[in-house]
């Protein structure tokens, strides 16, 4: 009796959790199921499960398309961005959680500040600064916007984790002989190890479906990212559906991957203090 | 080892409406384990923190072996602390807890391992080497925090009320513990703790603090026996001395203490220490254990009697204790009396009072009245 009561009392909750799966899980078995199917396939049937399993088309994406190209410039430009935000962001966090110094609260809203301003706000001036520096048009001035874009969120979520742990532990490496730098990189850095996995990935999403930015900033085919090569086949009078299904399933590949390693330890970063 | 040298040390935090810490002066002798005794809040952490190096001094200096340490930072200073919390790193493991302030001198790796294996035999560690902290109990997380400052073998040993974290029994056996380390290790060693019972027995000396400011330095015992003033004679016991309002007065040719209807003889002040006080007000100070239910063999002749109403009777197993008024609605006292008690809450008791044991204070400014002139 009890046990049928306790089943009852959760089904509105598998009822919800049923729904949510199917609004989130299937335009992407979609995506992954039209991905597999040729454009004609689809438009004769959109949402019937492939018949035959085209992989071909993946080949087909990545050489004949230079999907191998944009996969690598985005590899490139987020790894590289990714490591400089945790670098920098982390040194600055750690500064602005553990001193006390003289303008710290404005150096602090000053850095946070940036998370409120969007990208559509910048965009045009940061086109013209990156052009005054012969930037313009390069993986390395893109490198540098994403940094500055990504820095405040960064900065946010680490100086929350590293506020929290306790000064007796920096005090006790100071009295073991330790300087600033060394003390960041030794115990602030490996402790803090769960709230820079959750920036890493976080970075890593956001900036690797970066498309503002990119289309506005690089103009060279061979300089572009995976999300302005998925552009590539929406051309002015066709819509290659097929083919776009089939490079988002390339561009999302490294996400999953990404999340599926890390989103133990990301939910300890992001809940990391909720609970002693 | 090394001598400690604190001169008029001050600390004004920002935003703080009056020092944390004024004027402190002290010497901590070679070897010597000084022991910072006071209530929260009196600055005795602040003063520890300063010799440290964790915190600037405001004005005052700090020197070890007569070299002013004001401008060397704390990494360079050769003090090893322990903290409350015990501040482990817990990234590491025990071993490479104990390691670190050792990599960062240079010692070369086998050596460090020699040394660390020392200390981890000697606190019983060595099976726990391999762990990481989280992985400790409370007892053992504290050895190694102790483990930590010995195997530097630094000048100076600070600790910060390190045994606040631990349940009772832990605490009387680490504290045993941190004795015979000191003792065996000789090293200058300054205590902060808010514990009267850690500061009597682990001490060669106690300072007193209160209100950032020094209230008295010496021995324990001697301490005990003779407070400068009410603070001290309240901070130091358990229970605390029984303050009592009293006017001094003459009796023939001799000075009483008089309150309520009692006068009490004062055989432990000499007559013209006592005069300046005659005829105005002192508060008396009695210690629980100076009261007693029925005089003790060869005190009969010196005890002075006193008529109380008991309040309350608190059997403790060893002793008891006894809450009591002066006659009938006086003030109230505190009695420590022996285990076995016919008395009963309600009632009338004779409680016997040893006045060579009696304390006097100035009322205004609360120190105590000099025994001799």
């Amino acid at each position: 009796m009890r046990l049928w009561l306790n089943h009852l009392r959760r089904t509105p909750l598998v009822l919800f959790l049923i729904l949510y799966t199917i609004v989130a899980g299937g335009p992407f078995l979609w995506v992954m199921s039209m991905s597999l199917r040729t454009t004609p396939e689809i438009f004769d049937n959109p949402y019937a499960l492939p018949v035959k399993l085209h992989w071909e088309k993946f080949a087909n994406a990545w050489f004949n398309s230079n999907y191998g190209t944009y996969f690598w410039n985005s590899i490139i430009v987020v790894v590289a961005a990714v490591a400089l935000l945790t670098l920098i962001g982390a040194m600055a966090a750690h500064c602005l959680a553990r001193y006390r110094f003289r303008g710290s609260r404005l150096v602090r809203f000053v850095i946070l500040s940036g998370m409120i301003l969007p990208p559509q706000l910048l965009i045009l001036s940061l086109f013209q600064i990156l052009l005054d520096y012969g930037l313009y048009n390069s993986l390395f001035g893109l490198i540098i916007v994403y940094v500055a874009s990504q820095l405040a969120m960064t900065v946010y979520i680490l100086e929350g984790f590293f506020a929290q742990l306790p000064q007796d532990l920096f005090d006790a490496a100071r009295m073991d002989g330790y300087a600033d730098f060394e003390i960041f990189w030794r115990i602030t850095l490996p402790i803090g190890i769960p709230a820079i996995f959750t920036t890493v990935t976080l970075n890593f999403i956001i900036l690797w479906n970066e498309y503002l930015y990119a289309v506005v900033l690089l103009t060279d085919d061979d300089k572009r990212t995976l999300p302005l090569g998925i552009m590539h086949f929406m051309g002015g009078h066709q819509l290659d559906v097929g083919m776009i299904a089939t490079g988002l399933m390339i561009a999302i590949a490294p996400v999953i991957l990404l999340y599926a390693l890390f989103s133990e330890t990301m939910i300890k970063g992001m809940t990391a203090g909720a609970v002693r | 080892m090394a001598t400690v040298s604190i001169d008029k040390l001050s600390k004004h935090y920002a935003g703080g409406s009056e020092p944390a810490v004024k004027a402190v002066s002290l010497t901590v002798a070679d070897g010597e384990f000084m022991v910072l005794l006071g209530p929260s809040g009196c600055g005795k952490s602040s003063v520890l923190r300063m010799i440290a190096g964790l915190e600037p001094i405001t004005s005052g200096t700090v020197a070890i072996d007569g070299r002013p340490m004001n401008q060397v930072p704390a990494k360079d200073r050769d003090i090893a602390m322990v903290f409350q919390s015990y501040a482990l790193y817990p990234h590491m493991t025990v071993h490479a807890n104990l390691a670190f302030g050792l990599r960062r001198r240079r010692v070369p790796g086998a050596e460090i391992d020699r040394r660390v294996r020392g200390v981890a035999e000697k606190l019983g560690l060595t099976p726990f080497l391999v762990r990481k902290p989280h992985a400790l109990s409370g007892g053992q997380r504290q050895r190694v925090a102790l483990g930590r400052a010995i195997v530097r073998d630094p000048k100076v040993f600070l600790f910060d009320e390190p045994l606040s974290n631990l349940d009772a029994a832990l605490r009387v056996s680490t504290r045993n513990e941190l004795i015979k380390q000191q003792h065996e290790l000789g090293t200058t060693t300054i205590y902060v703790t808010h514990d009267q019972v850690e500061a009597m027995t682990m001490g060669d000396r106690i300072c007193i603090m209160n209100k950032g400011e020094v209230v008295q330095i010496g021995k324990p015992l001697e301490v005990y026996r003779n407070p400068a003033d009410a603070f001290v004679a309240r901070f130091l016991g358990n229970p605390p001395m029984n303050l009592l309002p009293a006017r001094l007065e003459v009796a023939g040719d001799r000075v009483v203490a008089r309150f309520a209807d009692l006068a009490l003889d004062l055989p432990g002040y000499a007559l013209p220490a006592l005069k300046p006080h005659v005829g105005g007000a002192v508060t008396l100070g009695i210690r629980p254990e100076d009261l007693y239910e029925a005089p003790p063999p060869g005190m009969a002749t010196r005890t002075q009697p006193i008529e109380t109403r008991v309040v309350a009777v608190e059997p403790l197993g060893a002793e008891t204790l006894l809450m009591l008024t002066i006659g009938d609605s006086g003030p109230e006292i505190i009695a420590r009396i022996g285990r076995d008690t016919g008395l009963r809450s309600g009632g009338g008791a004779s409680i016997a009072v040893d006045p060579q044991a009696l304390h006097l204070f100035d009322p205004t400014t609360t120190k105590a009245i000099p025994r001799t002139a």
